[in-house]
């Protein structure tokens, strides 16, 4: 109480206030930007590791086509995700029928399984590789459609919830305005509705962008599964493929080429991110020339309930049937497993996501509200787009740079565990303070500014009344963070091998063939992460029932 | 030019009932608003003549069509958002255009009606800015040219001037009636303003519960309410609890209020003994030398006149008005009251008591 009353009566002071939010300001800059982004200075402090692979044709070759398959890949998905995306989110704001709270739990299932869990999942699914005794489609694909199938599935949710957040907030009159004056509905859509979605699709794109571009888990347990880790790589893949062993991760060369593919994915992933934002403020979605004929004939008869139907299958065939196959060994016999592993690696997995979320809220929370309320101001929008660039950086990148930085204090081995806990407050880290940022706008500032009239310290008015309106965006920020965290290789990968969480003991066993006993661990983890989100929901569904 | 009418319609949501059973016919030309409180069905109402929805029962008819399955891009009904709902992407002029554009009606059309039509409103001055450039009232006056250039005889007016300042809104409802009256349009306004919809409508229709509760002239309304609910929404009124003592066989009638204070009302077809409430206008009570006695509660001035609040003997508040240049009694002040009999109008006690009847919501 009394250290509460203290804090309140600091609170009160301007320069208390100030400091809090400087010291904020600096962790975010020194402990996540500067590490993620660091290694673009190894490209001038060890140009001659980098040259060395720009003279090696074979290892030049790998690394482009590995940046060009991953580039290509997440476009590919990202616009895929576009095309089925907008419809499902017309289908979550503007419909309502039956069960839609099913659908809507069901969309966001796929973020709460670590990927490299769904990499065996999803493989297993589609085509029937060796060693795995449940019989999948058997479907022949290339690796690169494989990575694509893949991809879609943990993007998917991302541009789903983009889209429907923007169209939640276009008014329907518009529409039905536009009907009344004689427009058919998909004429209204496509010259009403779509040309005011551009801010939407933009952070869509970027989100399911750098998202597939990060991807590393997965992805390489597929690769693997399909017995090309060795031949077919994206960018992530080749950088877990290098650390698969020490041999050649300690390589000039190959060291060279991990500086070369990190660099070269960071410096594309923000300039993209730069390019599309400004392309697509400038892009209008043209609606002068209409054709009455053809938007008459899709928006009567069974078109629109096709659409709706295929929108439907897609993410019943491609999402979530892959991802829920891997319950399929719940049919098997029980494997001899190593609880002892599996059990230390799920406390390093919750320890390292539990922190790192503590982390983000304790300094995401000024953070965000800087942002929040001076929107308009200089300071508040060069915060604004720094928050988002650690979601924008490949994880696997991001984890190279920043044990390539703390190595240069002296940090060895005996501190990875930490440098694996910043490496997670990292990319965790934008989505904590986006989610607060959005929340912390819808409330009206005046809501504070009534309580310290009413004689409120600006903490008590912040701990009083904001904090408990922006409760449920905290949460839910929570939850995206640590379920992030918790399915994350890539980072974790390149910035220790020492350090086993899930996901890693995952890949391991899938590396030794040990199928049965990674979908076992893969059930426990989904099933574990299920009964924490279930939790949560239902505390702060309570709670919400109780205010109201 | 277009006769509308409802026949038996009904708009159910699960278990209830936005619009119940209604039945409805609108002259060609008619000016007509649907007034209620809020929740009443009114909006509710609009939609299914415009196609927004389709009504679980019933039908509607235009100039004697059965419109009911017709849906609302074909229907050719005219709608102006409460919310304005300009399109924000689209400067005033496409905005105008867009109805030709999405008919195809070519270039020409979509420049000549545009043109026509902000003329029409005072906007074309501006044809080519951006709604959110405008204020409020002149976004309202573009979405009604917009309704209007679709060419259509029908206009739904979905609360429109209810999100503007008092001033643009008294100023836009006389222009909104001007312009629809020379166009020879048909038009159903809803509104919450009981005065805005005296002051606009050729007949007005009063809702509550989903059903009309009362539909007539508003002096008519005014005048001869039918229901205590329609006496106490449309106008001001003292209403007072009394029984019928005394009734002539030409129909003039005398009730007696609690306390036994006896009144004489207009004529009615009530017997004696019957329980009665009575409705009397404040600009019907008149302060006089005998009468119903009355303590002074308060007394505000309300611009125009003195607005005095008393507590009669009957145990009723009873209001009445004294001109701004006259004298008024003070705060605790006995004074006597008499009502002009012929404005007094008499309605059977409803079951549920007086506030149960003129309950809003």
């Amino acid at each position: 109480m009394s250290l509460l009353k203290r804090i309140d009566d600091l609170s009160d002071n301007r320069k208390v206030r100030s400091g809090w939010f400087v010291f904020a300001c600096l962790v975010f800059i020194l402990v996540i930007v500067v590490p993620s982004i660091f290694v673009v200075t190894n490209l001038f402090t060890d140009w001659e590791l980098v040259d060395l692979v720009l003279n090696n044709e074979g290892i030049k070759d790998t690394v482009l086509s590995a940046v060009f398959n991953s580039f290509s890949i997440a476009f590919i998905v990202t616009i895929i995700d576009i095309l089925v995306g907008l419809p499902m989110a017309w289908i979550m704001v503007r419909k309502n029928f039956h069960g839609k709270r099913w659908l809507d739990t069901l969309l966001d299932m796929p973020l709460a399984f670590p990927t490299a869990v769904l990499g065996i999942s999803v493989v297993m699914f589609w085509i029937s590789p060796d060693g795995i005794s449940i019989p999948g489609l058997g479907l022949s694909l290339s690796p690169y459609m494989m990575v694509i199938l893949l991809h879609i599935i943990f993007t998917y949710p991302y541009m789903v919830r983009s889209l429907s957040a923007i169209l939640e907030q276009i008014d329907p009159n518009f529409e039905t305005a536009g009907m009344t004056l004689g427009a058919s509905r998909w004429t209204a859509v496509r010259t009403i509705t779509l040309p005011l979605f551009r801010a939407g699709l933009a952070t869509g794109f970027v989100l399911c962008f750098a998202r597939s571009l990060s991807e590393t888990g997965g992805t390489y347990i597929a690769l693997t599964m399909m017995g090309v880790q060795t031949s077919f790589f994206t960018g992530p893949s080749f950088i877990s493929f290098l650390k698969s062993d020490e041999s050649l991760y300690t390589s000039d060369e190959m060291m060279g080429a991990q500086i070369l593919i990190s660099v070269v994915m960071i410096v594309l992933a923000l300039v993209l991110m730069f390019v599309v934002r400004k392309f697509i403020a400038k892009f209008r979605i043209p609606y002068q020339k209409v054709w009455p004929q053809i938007g008459r004939k899709v928006s009567q008869g069974g078109l629109p309930k096709l659409k709706d139907g295929i929108t439907i299958a897609f993410l019943i065939v491609i999402v979530l049937l892959p991802s829920f196959y891997i319950f399929m060994y719940l049919t098997e016999p029980m494997p001899q497993m190593d609880y002892g592993t599996l059990l230390t690696s799920i406390a390093i997995s919750f320890g390292v996501a539990g922190v790192a979320v503590l982390v983000d809220i304790a300094i995401g929370v000024p953070m965000a509200l800087y942002i929040a309320r001076h929107k308009n101001g200089k300071l508040g929008q060069i915060l604004d787009n720094l928050v988002n660039v650690p979601l924008i950086i490949p994880t696997t990148a991001l984890g190279f740079s920043l044990s390539l930085f703390w190595g240069g204090f002296g940090l060895d081995s005996s501190f990875d565990l930490l440098l694996v806990i910043f490496g997670h407050i990292s990319f965790t880290y934008p989505l904590v303070v986006r989610n607060l940022i959005g929340a912390i706008e819808e409330v009206d500032p005046s809501c504070e500014e009534i309580a310290m009239t009413l004689g409120a310290k600006p903490f008590q008015a912040f701990s009083k009344v904001l904090f408990p309106i922006i409760n449920s965006a905290v949460i839910a920020g929570s939850i995206l963070a640590f379920t992030r965290s918790l399915g994350e290789t890539g980072a974790t990968t390149s910035i220790s091998q020492n350090v086993n969480t899930v996901p890693i003991y995952i890949t391991h066993l899938v590396e030794d063939g040990l199928y049965t006993e990674a979908a076992m661990c893969s059930i426990v983890l989904i099933a574990l992460c299920f009964i924490l989100m279930f939790g949560i929901r239902v505390v702060t569904g309570r709670r919400s029932k109780r205010d109201a | 030019m277009v006769r509308i009418k409802l026949e038996h319609i009904s708009m159910r949501f699960g278990d209830f009932y936005a619009v119940r059973d209604i039945n409805l016919e609108i002259n060609s030309g008619e000016y007509v608003t649907i007034l209620g409180p809020s929740g009443c069905g009114k909006t509710s109402l609009i939609k299914v003549i415009s196609g927004i929805w389709t009504p679980t029962e019933g039908k509607v008819y235009f100039d004697g069509l059965d419109v009911t399955k017709v849906p609302m891009e074909d229907r050719d009904v005219g709608y102006v958002f409460q919310n304005i709902a300009l399109f924000p992407h689209m400067t005033l002029k496409e905005n105008v255009a867009y109805s030709p554009r999405v008919k195809d009606q070519g270039e020409e059309a979509m420049e000549s009606l545009s043109t026509e039509y902000l003329q029409l409103v005072n906007m074309l001055a501006r044809a080519g800015m951006y709604p959110r450039e405008l204020s409020g009232g002149e976004q309202q006056k573009v979405a009604i040219a917009r309704a209007l250039a679709s060419g259509s005889k029908m206009l739904m007016l979905d609360e429109p001037l209810s999100a503007l300042d008092a001033r643009v809104r008294m100023e836009l409802r006389y222009e909104i009636r001007r312009l629809v009256k020379k166009l020879g349009i048909t038009v159903l306004h809803v509104t919450h303003d009981q005065e805005e919809a005296m002051s606009v409508s050729d007949r007005i229709v009063l809702m509550r519960y989903g059903t009309i509760a009362e539909a007539g002239s508003p002096l008519d309304i005014y005048r001869k309410p039918s229901s205590v609910f329609a006496a106490n929404f449309i106008g001001e009124t003292n209403l007072m609890e009394c029984t019928v003592s005394d009734r002539s066989k030409s129909g003039k009638t005398k009730v007696k209020l609690r306390g036994g204070r006896e009144i004489r009302t207009s004529k009615t077809n009530f017997s004696v003994g019957d329980p009665v409430v009575i409705s009397v206008r404040p600009e019907h009570v008149y302060p006089a030398i005998d009468g119903l006695e009355a303590e002074v509660q308060s007394i505000v001035f309300m611009g125009t006149y003195w607005r005095v609040r008393t507590l009669a003997e009957s145990r009723d508040y009873v209001e009445y008005n004294v001109p701004a240049d006259e004298e008024v009694p003070e705060v605790g002040d006995t004074v006597h009251l008499v009502f002009n009999k012929k404005a007094v109008v008499v309605f059977a006690r409803p079951q549920g008591g007086i506030e149960e009847e003129i309950r809003l919501e």
